[in-house]
């Protein structure tokens, strides 16, 4: 029995130009402390399926599909249920951990809010934060929360917000491009804290990114997004090394160290999408039936792929 | 023949932290030069000074061989037009207010232009080197991605034909394949127009594949220069 | 078009950034706006067209017909001079509404450019003209109202240089802060990179972008003016008492209130209502021009 089991969940936000598919016909498992990565550029979709499964999409979005977590379907829950488990059972480590804390409150206070919102004794609470930055390898913990926010470097912040979401022992932890806009000495430090939440803790993570060297480091199983679809989906190691769907290789491909190649052209139109492969524009490996017909998903090589090329 | 660029010595102290120790750079025509930092190590104040954001304490920025530092407004003003910058934070680097197309076209309306051209014309070239259509120009930035508000960066500092373009951190916050074409597009501008850069970024991957020399900046000092 | 505002959590390069233009639609979205706003208009229909019609002139004083009740040929009765309530009612709308646009046209230029150099230019200015705006603002409101009508006497020119007086600092405040929250934004530094001129910065860069904030509290201001103008006209300084006002009204209704109550009734609606509708409008133009709103609740 999957732990998580994301099943044709379609998301849809009505607007005024027409109904934009943002998400379409997502199928993922997920293993009980398994590390699984979405991998996917900008409109991707992978936020807003992040969004779907924590129950945080705005007020004009449609969802479909089903999405069990230990076998409740949450999007059939209640709004109350839901909060229990919003927080306690899956955590969200957010994209921008600077604009998670409030700048006006020391780092205390923000702790013991997340407590009281939870209906935990504030000072057990700040107890076991304290012990959870103690593990997660920062010294002087205790001197951390008594300062404010701006007094802390991004590294910090990230560890600060991990040890709050951690301390709550969530079953699943959900983290948003974690390594976004940092450089490469955090992106280690980033890299050292999830490896070292891996190993003490055993949460089954959820990491969304669009950094491959972070996702082949700490990922066991990802999934590439495009357009709202996956197209490929399997072992990081056979995915990032070895990829099927011709996006996947674009996109290694345009890493610096391998030629720094462009993908030219643009997604396609998600209002009215094209009739063919979503990736068709841009594909030099096209035939003429990925015009016309939507490819379905495949296995090739212990990969599950959506292209016709297999 | 001097180099483009030069900087000498350059100090810049903020409140007790001396971010700048003594900066000595050489960017030669038509070069990029990479400047290899982590955060804080001071890459993005040395951006800064060279197109006069901050002022240095002490030291000498020479642009073709004059001391910008010593010279009087108005040669200060001819000249800064030449130097310019693109951003980190495509969000924040267009008037939210103004359409595309007004904020291509601002500098020239500036500083005017005498090659004969029309203003129709410089603004198809302009898009025609960044990859844009006019569509885009009808935007809003909201309405841009990351990597669209970049080459319209691009190409609005480029109507005022710049000689020298500091880069901070350009593509740090765009996606994989969009940072791939946003560079290929600057090497495509340094092909044809000739301009120089200074790239400064925290990707060493980025600088080995773009620049022609890379500088590392440690502790407020070029610690050494390598050949890429 | 109605249509609805999406955003995403990720950054605004995503395809969803779709902005409807829409502003009608979070308008009708909210009751209390669309009502206000159809008042708002109402209000300024009379208020313009009063003085183009051919009313009966609300001065006219007949003794004979003093402090009636509500009736056919005076619909919301007489005052204690005879004169239809309903025609003064009408005519202080456009007394009202003009001098509360004279006041918030006057304090909201001076403000918003005294503001925006004192923002911009930071140093000697900045300090200087932060002082100025402090030394302003330490003043309560009606007592140096009053105190500057004393000085220049009573009369609509004086009467909108007053409050306009006693406004003007706290926009320049709020615009002083909106401008040092945007002019390090990396698309004002380019402006600077370019050559741009610091009138140009701020005209084209400045203003536009921090304006807004400014302007909703000028909005929920003009209730304010209009209860100040009425409170000094009840205090018996401000216009001269042949200017129908509504404040005006009040105070010489006073006397007549057990035995003809609807001198001040009437009169004292109408401020309470401009009040809230000037509130309402306020408010919901924070909202709408708020780019993070989205206009609903979550899931």
């Amino acid at each position: 029995m999957s732990y998580l089991n994301v099943s044709s969940v379609c998301v849809d936000f009505l607007t005024e130009n027409g109904s934009v598919k943002a998400v379409n016909d997502i199928s993922f498992e997920m293993n009980k402390g398994e590390t699984f990565g979405i991998i996917g550029e900008s409109g991707s979709g992978k936020s807003v399926i992040t969004q779907a499964i924590l129950r945080l999409l705005p007020s004009n979005a449609v969802v479909s599909g089903k999405i069990f977590f230990e076998s409740e379907d949450l999007l059939s829950i209640d709004n109350k249920k839901m909060r229990q488990i919003r927080g306690r059972e899956i955590s969200l480590i957010p994209q921008n951990p600077a604009g998670s804390l409030n700048p006006l409150l020391k780092n205390k206070l923000q702790v013991a809010e997340v407590f009281e919102v939870m209906g935990v004794n504030k000072k057990e609470g700040i107890k076991s934060v304290l012990g959870m930055l103690k593990n997660l390898l920062m010294k002087e913990p205790a001197h951390i929360l008594e300062n404010y926010p701006h007094e802390l470097s991004g590294g910090m912040k990230q560890r600060l917000l991990a040890a709050m979401c951690l301390s709550y022992k969530p079953s699943l932890l959900v983290a948003d491009e974690p390594t976004k806009g940092l450089d490469s000495f955090s992106k280690k430090g980033t890299l050292d804290l999830f490896r070292h939440m891996k190993r003490e803790h055993g949460n089954s993570m959820l990491v969304i990114t669009h950094d491959l060297d972070f996702a082949l480091e700490i990922c066991d199983r990802v999934a590439v997004m495009y357009a709202g679809q996956i197209v490929e989906i399997g072992a990081v190691t056979n995915v990032l090394k070895n990829p099927s769907h011709p996006y996947t290789k674009a996109l290694l491909n345009a890493l610096p160290r391998n030629g720094l190649i462009p993908l030219n052209g643009h997604t396609p139109s998600r209002i009215n999408l094209p009739e063919g492969c979503l990736f068709y524009t841009r594909c030099n490996l096209r035939s003429d039936k990925c015009g016309s017909e939507r490819p379905v998903t495949k296995s090739n090589k212990g990969v599950i792929v959506r292209c016709h090329l297999y | 023949m001097p180099p483009l660029l030069r900087i000498k010595n350059l100090v810049k102290t903020f409140e007790d932290n001396k971010v700048l120790n003594g900066i000595d750079i050489d960017v030669e025509k038509g070069e990029t030069l990479g400047l290899f930092g982590n955060s804080g190590s001071g890459k993005t104040t040395v951006g800064r000074c060279i197109v006069g954001l901050e002022k240095p304490d002490s030291g000498s920025i020479f642009f073709k061989g004059n001391d910008l530092r010593a010279m009087n407004r108005r040669e200060k003003k001819k000249v800064r037009p030449q130097i310019q910058m693109i951003f980190q934070h495509p969000e924040v680097s267009l008037n939210p207010r103004m359409k595309a197309f007004d904020s291509l076209v601002e500098p020239l309306k500036i500083h005017g232009w005498d090659d004969g051209y029309s203003l129709e014309n410089k603004v198809e070239e302009l898009i025609n080197l960044v990859g844009l259509r006019r569509e885009h120009l009808a935007r809003y930035p909201a309405h841009l991605s990351g990597g669209e508000i970049q080459r319209i960066v691009l190409a609005r500092i480029l109507s005022i034909n710049p000689e020298f373009i500091v880069a901070d951190e350009p593509t740090s916050m765009l996606d994989v394949s969009v940072q791939a074409q946003v560079l290929r597009i600057m090497e495509k501008i340094q092909q044809e127009k000739g301009v120089s850069y200074l790239l400064i970024s925290h990707d060493i991957d980025v600088l080995r594949k773009v620049c022609h020399r890379i500088a590392f900046l440690k502790n407020g000092r070029i610690s050494g220069v390598e050949n890429a | 078009m109605i249509g609805l505002e999406i955003t995403c959590l990720q950054n605004k390069s995503s395809v969803f950034s779709l902005k409807k233009d829409g502003i009608a639609g979070k308008i009708l979205n909210r009751k209390d706006i669309t009502i206000s706003i159809l008042l708002l208009a109402l209000l300024f229909v009379v208020a313009i067209s009063y003085p183009l019609l051919d009313f009966s002139d609300p001065n006219t004083i007949d003794l004979t017909n003093k402090n009636l009740a509500p009736s056919a040929e005076n619909p919301l009765g007489t005052d204690y001079l005879g004169r239809d309530i309903l025609n003064r009612l009408a005519a202080g709308t456009t007394t009202s509404l003009s001098i509360a646009a004279g006041v918030s046209a006057i304090s909201l230029f001076v403000g918003i450019f005294i503001g925006c150099i004192s923002g911009y230019y930071g140093g000697i200015i900045d300090e200087t003209f932060s002082r100025i705006i402090d030394i302003f603002l330490s003043f309560p409101g009606i007592v140096f109202a009053l105190t500057i009508m004393g000085f220049l006497g009573s009369g609509v020119i004086n009467l909108i240089l007053a409050l306009s007086i006693v406004h003007w600092a706290k926009y320049a405040r709020l615009m002083r802060g909106q401008v040092l929250s945007i002019k390090e934004n990396e698309y004002v530094l380019s402006a600077k990179i370019i050559g741009a001129g610091n009138f140009h910065i701020m005209r084209k860069h400045l203003i536009p972008n921090s304006v807004a904030t400014v302007i909703v509290l000028a909005t929920i201001d003009i209730g304010h003016v209009i209860l100040s103008i009425a409170a000094l006209n009840f205090l018996g300084i401000g216009l001269p008492s042949d200017i129908p006002e509504w404040g005006a009204m009040l105070s010489a209704g006073k006397e007549f209130m057990r035995t003809s109550p609807y001198q001040t009734i009437f009169p004292g609606m109408a401020i309470t209502m401009v009040v809230i509708i000037f509130s309402i409008i306020g408010e919901g133009l924070r909202d709408i021009l708020d780019p993070n709103d989205t206009g609903g609740e979550y899931l």
